[in-house]
Order: structure tokens, then sequence, then C-alpha cells
């Protein structure tokens, strides 16, 4: 089931009203009746997926327990292998085995095995991590094990959080799954308030930002280098907004019922460098390969060409777990790479920042950095997105192409419009505006002016969030001013949201 | 109730208000654009509603629209003629609008655009193209699919388009006319047919896409209901035929000379509508098209027409 659906807009009043409603001991089955549900209306049978891995990590959880020593250390490879197991099958069978094929052709070698015709279970990557992060916690002695197979069950599938996460600890969430939670009208209230902001990230900004992405990324061959890098910003806002606003949604519903999720993504192209925007994106993924991978293999307390070691090789994986092609691997490889880079140049940064007097302009030096950042980031994306490594590489290498005749007529166009603007005031400003950036995209003036509101909204309530709590600030309001503002964010949703949309968009980090 | 949940729903309630009373005014305020396309919608509904029996009816997609001269017809056959043609993307909608002003002694040409049998997506309707029409008659709403499951999907379609429609005339200057090129809403003409394009679509070539009709499988979907519709058709006394789409001699070839006769013999099995023109007289010279594979330039439509009416008095002849 997707959030932005009608049949969303029916499941949750009802099962949040039903939790509420009934005796704190039945709520764990209301819950996980839910869950399966929710998973259940994608392909109904891949649950059996999670039945064998909710399964095998509740006898190993309590396995973990009583044993020690070797025996403790098989049941927990025996965990992992199953998990491992399964996502290598339905995830990467298929990428692994048509590399294998083309190695062979290469060689001139015979290969007989033919790809298997299956469908990647929704959120797959997600609940096996999740579902990982338990046994490892219960091995390390920092979670006890799940007794109750309900609960241990309801921890795993979780409706909120089952196919695009936040990636949860036991820690952080089975406790809250035990506990009684009653009806606190600040709680449901500001929960509620974050799914309308979520909503709004994925129905009027990233949904939007589709029409701008999938004509150029579908067709790269066709566009020059205007249309290229407008795709790819529009891509970087889309992709933020798609899964932050997941993230909203899954944060916000789980609150009302009593549960907080941990953060996912906080204002992360606000970030001043890589490292600081891996702080900010994705955090439960990055903080559970930093946990899991990055520190196992050594961390930072090695050499230096071991430590770049580590945090490439887990960049890497990080791509690879994002999805079974190259173009993911080459995203992953290109942060570890700019990661490593930024690390080890850093005094050289500090030193230019001193010779240029940035020091002394912090904001336009923070201003700078933040740009740097996002434009790396961005760039990266390329790889992200690309159908193939060729359409990608096709990209990459053709951002600066055509700019100058585009400049030249965007010129011509500003200096025919400033002779009109005089005569004509602001509706000749705009209509310049418009005619420098037609010519860069299909889409009719209203789809331009209307995303450029939906930006600008995105825009000044992201400003607001990053420096301090935007809605301690909103909830300190008059009332009435504060019904209108919430009227105003859902008529935005009801007006703004996907137009002209046949077809719902999913979330784009469902396919993972 | 505990105060905190009455707390909660007064506000619930004081937002839903709040946001439903912004929807209503953008309703309210921003009126359907006489100048759209579908405008034309409304006069062939009085058309429908006003014309006296026994009358012929033209319905199907632009293809009838851009291609039939209900005018014509109506001189060469002495019959009141209403050309109920609008577009394919509503799909099989403005035929269930039909059947509710059906009387005796009417007689129902359908020209239904071929990838209709193919895709159900296609027969259902797009979402964008239904709420425009519905716009022009709120009332047509029942005559979805599943009036019910896509009632509210419509309505916000159409809140979205109506906003787009007032920003875009804005930013293009007061008028959206330029942009619609010749399909204007005010160029239909008493009998319901499209006439926009008959001045200059001769003198403005534009290219046309060289794809296939329709995919090498035929939908049940689709003859059912046309079964159905031509059963009821039949209780209140009502004719039902088929003609083929206005069709482009390159996409019929693109398409398949085997596959075209495949449509046509399917149809025969499959319904017990009879066809006016037959398989070999369908498809057109490519001078006669425009700007896509179903309209017809003055000429084409000309033609098109003059065959229709033949086709139907030697019908008549010989079942007399």
């Amino acid at each position: 089931m997707l959030f932005n659906s009608a049949a969303f807009l029916i499941f949750f009043p009802l099962v949040t009203t039903a939790y509420f409603l009934l005796p704190h001991r039945f709520r764990w089955l209301l819950l996980l009746a839910a869950s399966c549900y929710f998973y259940m209306a994608f392909i109904p049978k891949y649950i059996l997926i999670l039945i064998v891995t909710i399964t095998v990590d509740y006898f190993a959880g309590l396995g973990l327990e009583k044993f020690e020593g070797r025996t403790k250390r098989w049941v927990l490879i025996a965990s992992i292998l199953t998990n491992i197991g399964m996502l290598a099958f339905f995830k990467y069978f298929n990428f692994a085995n048509e590399n294998l094929a083309a190695l062979a052709n290469f060689i001139g070698w015979n290969y007989p095995i033919q790809n298997l015709s299956i469908i990647l279970p929704i959120g797959l990557s997600f609940h096996t991590f999740q579902s990982l992060s338990y046994t490892i916690e219960v091995y390390r002695g920092h979670q006890k094990a799940e007794r109750h197979f309900g609960y241990l069950a309801l921890y795993v599938l979780y409706y909120p959080q089952l196919v695009a996460g936040p990636i949860e600890r036991p820690q952080n969430v089975l406790h809250q799954l035990h506990a009684e939670h009653h009806f606190d009208y600040p709680r449901v209230t500001d929960g509620l308030k974050w799914m309308a902001w979520g909503m709004f990230k994925k129905v009027v900004v990233a949904d939007r930002m589709v029409r701008f992405v999938t004509p150029v990324y579908g067709d790269p061959t066709s566009y020059d280098g205007p249309a290229l890098v407008l795709a790819t910003l529009a891509f970087a806002i889309q992709i933020y907004c798609d899964f932050s606003g997941y993230s909203d949604i899954a944060l916000g519903s789980a609150q009302v019922m009593g549960v907080r999720l941990m953060k996912n993504f906080d204002h992360p192209y606000f970030a001043r460098s890589i490292s600081e925007f891996w702080r900010r994106w994705h955090i439960s993924l990055s903080t559970w390969f930093r946990d899991y991978v990055y520190i196992p293999l050594g961390g930072n307390r090695v050499s230096k060409p071991r430590w770049a070691f580590n945090l490439f090789i887990t960049f890497l994986i990080s791509g690879l777990w994002h999805g079974a092609n190259w173009t993911y691997i080459i995203w992953g490889a290109l942060h570890g790479f700019y990661f490593v880079l930024s690390t080890l140049t850093e005094p050289f940064w500090q030193r230019l920042s001193a010779l240029m007097r940035l020091d002394k302009l912090p904001r336009l030096k923070a201003a700078l950095a933040m740009l740097i950042t996002f434009s790396l980031v961005t760039f990266a994306w390329i790889f992200f997105r690309a159908v193939s490594l060729g359409d990608a590489l096709y990209i990459a290498r053709h951002l600066v192409s055509g700019w100058p005749s585009y400049l030249a007529q965007s010129w011509k166009m500003l200096v025919e419009g400033a002779q009109e603007a005089s005569g004509l005031g602001l509706y000749s400003v705009v209509n310049t505006i418009f005619k420098i950036i037609e010519p860069v995209t299909d889409e009719s003036r209203a789809v331009l002016a209307l995303t450029a509101l939906a930006l600008i909204i995105l825009l000044v309530i992201e400003i607001l969030q990053y420096r301090g709590n935007l809605l301690e600030q909103l909830n300190q309001k008059p009332v009435f001013l504060r019904r209108v503002v919430y009227a105003s964010l859902l008529a935005a949703i009801l007006i703004l949201g996907t137009s002209y949309a046949s077809v719902q968009q999913a979330f784009i980090y469902f396919q993972f | 109730m505990p105060a905190q949940v009455r707390l909660f729903f007064i506000s619930l309630l004081q937002v839903i208000v709040l946001t439903t009373g912004m929807i209503a005014l953008v309703f309210v305020a921003i009126k359907p654009d006489p100048n759209h396309y579908f405008a034309g919608s409304r006069l062939q509904l009085e058309l429908l509603k006003n014309t006296p029996s026994p009358r012929i009816i033209l319905v199907g997609g632009s293809n009838v629209s851009f291609g039939l001269d209900a005018e014509l017809m109506q001189r060469a056959l002495g019959v009141p003629v209403i050309n109920d043609g609008l577009h394919a993307g509503l799909g099989l909608a403005p035929l269930r609008e039909l059947e509710e002003y059906l009387r005796p002694g009417d007689v129902v040409i359908i020209s239904l655009e071929y990838n209709m049998f193919s895709y159900e997506s296609i027969m259902q309707g797009d979402r964008a193209f239904l709420s425009d029409w519905i716009e022009y008659s709120p009332r047509r709403v029942r005559y979805l699919s599943d009036p019910w499951s896509e009632a509210s999907a419509i309505y916000a379609t159409m809140l979205q388009r109506k906003v787009n429609r007032e920003v875009n005339r804005y930013l293009l200057g007061g008028s959206l006319d330029e942009m619609r090129s010749i399909f204007l809403g005010t160029k239909y003409d008493a009998n319901g047919d499209f006439v926009g394009h008959l001045q200059e679509a001769s003198t403005t070539p534009r290219k046309i896409p060289s794809v296939p009709y329709f995919a090498s499988t035929f939908q049940e979907d689709i003859f059912t209901f046309l079964e159905h519709f031509n059963q009821r058709a039949q209780e209140k006394g009502v004719e039902v035929y088929f003609e083929p789409p206005a069709s482009r001699k390159r996409n019929c070839k693109i398409t398949g000379e085997a596959l075209m006769a495949k449509f046509f013999e399917t149809f025969e099995e499959r319904s017990s509508i009879p066809v006016l023109t037959p398989f070999d007289g369908v498809c057109l010279p490519d001078k006669y098209f425009f700007d896509t594979p179903y309209h017809l330039n003055a000429e084409g439509r000309q033609l098109r027409t003059q065959r229709l009416i033949e086709n139907w008095l030697r019908r008549n002849a010989s079942s007399k």
C-alpha cells in the first residue's frame, strides 16, 4: 500500500482508531495484522519471505542468549547467512548471473545459466537490514532476545517503516512497541502535521519533479547541457522530497501511535561537506553501515590507507545495497572517493580558505561549502538515476554542452525583455523569464510557475526547520492562524499535488 | 469522551471545514472555459436532449468529431444527424452518456479508435480528459466505469487542472487560444461537428506519427461492453452500427494488412453490431490526414462521409 493512495487514507484512520479503542494486550495483534495487510497489498506471497526471516531471527535471538563462544558465533552466522541469502537471491542473482554470462562470453565460454524471472520484493533491503540489526544487537549484548514472537514480528513488519525505513534498531523500537500509549493530543497532532508535510514533499514537490526528470533521463541523447543540468537538479530535489517525505509520513504515523522512530533526514542539502552530508542523509542506513560494516572493518583506528579502504568498501556496499546495477555501485564509489579525498585534503582547503580570508566571512564560506557539496552530491545522482552506465556517462560528459548558444539566446531575450519591460512592467519580466526557461523544458508555464511556488514553500520551510523547531514555534501562534496554516497545507496538497497524473507515483526507495 | 480526544476532533473538524472552504472557493471561482475543445460537448449534449427522433447519432473519439460531417449526412439522408464524437481519451464514457438519451427510432453509428480494442486503460479513459469533460456537466461522473472509486481522483484532477488553466491563462497574457491552436470549443457547427480544422489543416502540414494502430491482441471487455450497449439500445428500439475509424494508409501498412484484416474478422466474430464500411475501403491516402493518424482534413472528411452515406444507403436498400 502506498502512503499517497486513497487506500491509505482509509487504512490509517481505521487502524489508529482501533488501536486506541483496543485494550493494550491486543494492540500488538492489531498492528501486526494491519502491517501484514499493508505489505500484502503489494505482492501477497512475498510475506512468506518475511515469515521465514522473522522465524529464523526469533530462534537465533533465543540461541544467541542461550549459547556462548563458538556456538553463539555460529548462530549469528546462520542468521546473517539466511538474511543475506534471501537478499542475494532475490536482488542480486540476476545481476551476478548477467555479469558472469558477459564475462564467459568475453572469454569465449559457454554459459548455460539463465536469469530467473522474479520480481524484487518491496522493501527487501530495508527489512533484511532491520532484521539483521536485531540479531547483531542481541549477539553484542545490547538487546535482550525478544521472547514474544508477535512483538519480534511486529518489530520487523511495523507498517510505517516496513518498506522504506527508517531502518530501526531493536533498542529504540522494541520497548516502545511493548509500552502502553495513551491518546496524547500534542503527540498525535504533531504526528499528523509531520505526515501532512511529508505528503506535501512527496505529492507536490517530488512528483512534480518527475515531469522534468523522466523525459530527459529516458532519452538523454536527445538533450544537451542545459536540459541535462535542469533534469539532474530536478532529480536531486525529487529524490530528497520523495524519500524524506516518505520518512516524515513514517515518523508521523508511528508517532500518532506513540512510537518515536529515528530521524532519517536532517536537511542534507545544507551540509557543508560530504561527511556532514552523510550525517544528514538517510541517517538510519549510514549509521547501520557505520555500526555493522565500517567499524567492524577497523573504522578510523587503523592506518590511513586501511582507513581509506574501509571507507571506500563501505560506500561501495552501500551503493550495491541500493540496487543490483553498476550505476549504483559507481554512485557508491563516487561518494567513497569524495569522502576520502575531502578528508585527506582538508588541511589544504583550510589553508586556502585562510588565504582567501574566507574565515572573516563565515556566511560566504558556509554558502560556498554548501554549494560545492550540493554540486558534488548532485553530480553523483546522475549515476543513481541513469537507466544504464552508458546513459550516465553520456549525461556526465554532456552537462557542459550547448551552453554557449543557450546563453546567447537567453541574453538576447533578456535584452529584448528589458526593452519591453520599460513599457509593460511586471508581466514583461515574467514573460522574459519564461522565454528563457522554455527552451530547456516542454512543460507549460503554469507547471513551471506552480513548480517554482512549490519549491519556494519547500525552501522556506526547510530553512525555518533548519534554524529551529518549527513545530514548537508554530504551536505558540494563535489557534486560528495555526488552523489556517494546516488547512492551507492540505489545500496545497490537493491543488498542487501530482497534477495531470493518471498514475500514482510510487516512492523511489520502495524498489530497494 | 476524554477531553483530549474531544479537543482533537474539534480541531480536526475546524481544519477540514477550512480546507473544504478553500477548495470550494477554487471550484466556484474558476468556471468552465468556453474556449476549451471539450466545451463543444455541451452543445452535443443539448443536441442529444433536444433533437427529435428518429435521428442518426455518430459517436466515438476525435476521429468522429474531426472526420465525419453530420451536416452533409443530414442533407443527404433527410434525417437529423448529430455528431457526438469528441476524444478517444474519454474511453467509453460518452457511450454510457449517449445511452441515456436514446429514443425509439434512433440510429447509433459507433466509431471507436482502434487502440481502445487493444488496451483496457484506453477503454477506461484518461483521468485528465475525463475530468475536463465532467467539468462541463458534473452529472457525467455517473458515466465513469466505476464512479464510486474514481470520482474522488477525478475531482482532485479537475481541481488541479482548473488552477493550472487559470495560471496558464494569466502567464500567457489572458488567453489560452494560442496554446490551443485550432482546438477551440467555439469551433463546432450546429450538428456538433468540429470545424476548426477545415481551413487551416490543409495549409499547415504537421508531422504525423507513423505508429501501428493497435497491438496484435484484442481485449474482451470492449466487446462485452459493446454487446451490452447494443442489447440495451435494441430494447429501446434503437439500431446500432459500427463504422471503422478514419485510417491512414501509412499507419495501416505499419500495422500490417493481415492484422488490420484480423481486426475486422475479430469484430465480426465477437460482436453482433453490423460493420458499415468493409475492410477494403477503410484505409485512406495519407494526404487526407493533417496531424494524427485519426484526424482527417476537409477533403478527407468529405470523402469519408460520402463513403459512409453510400454504405448506409446500400445497406438500407439491401435490407429492404
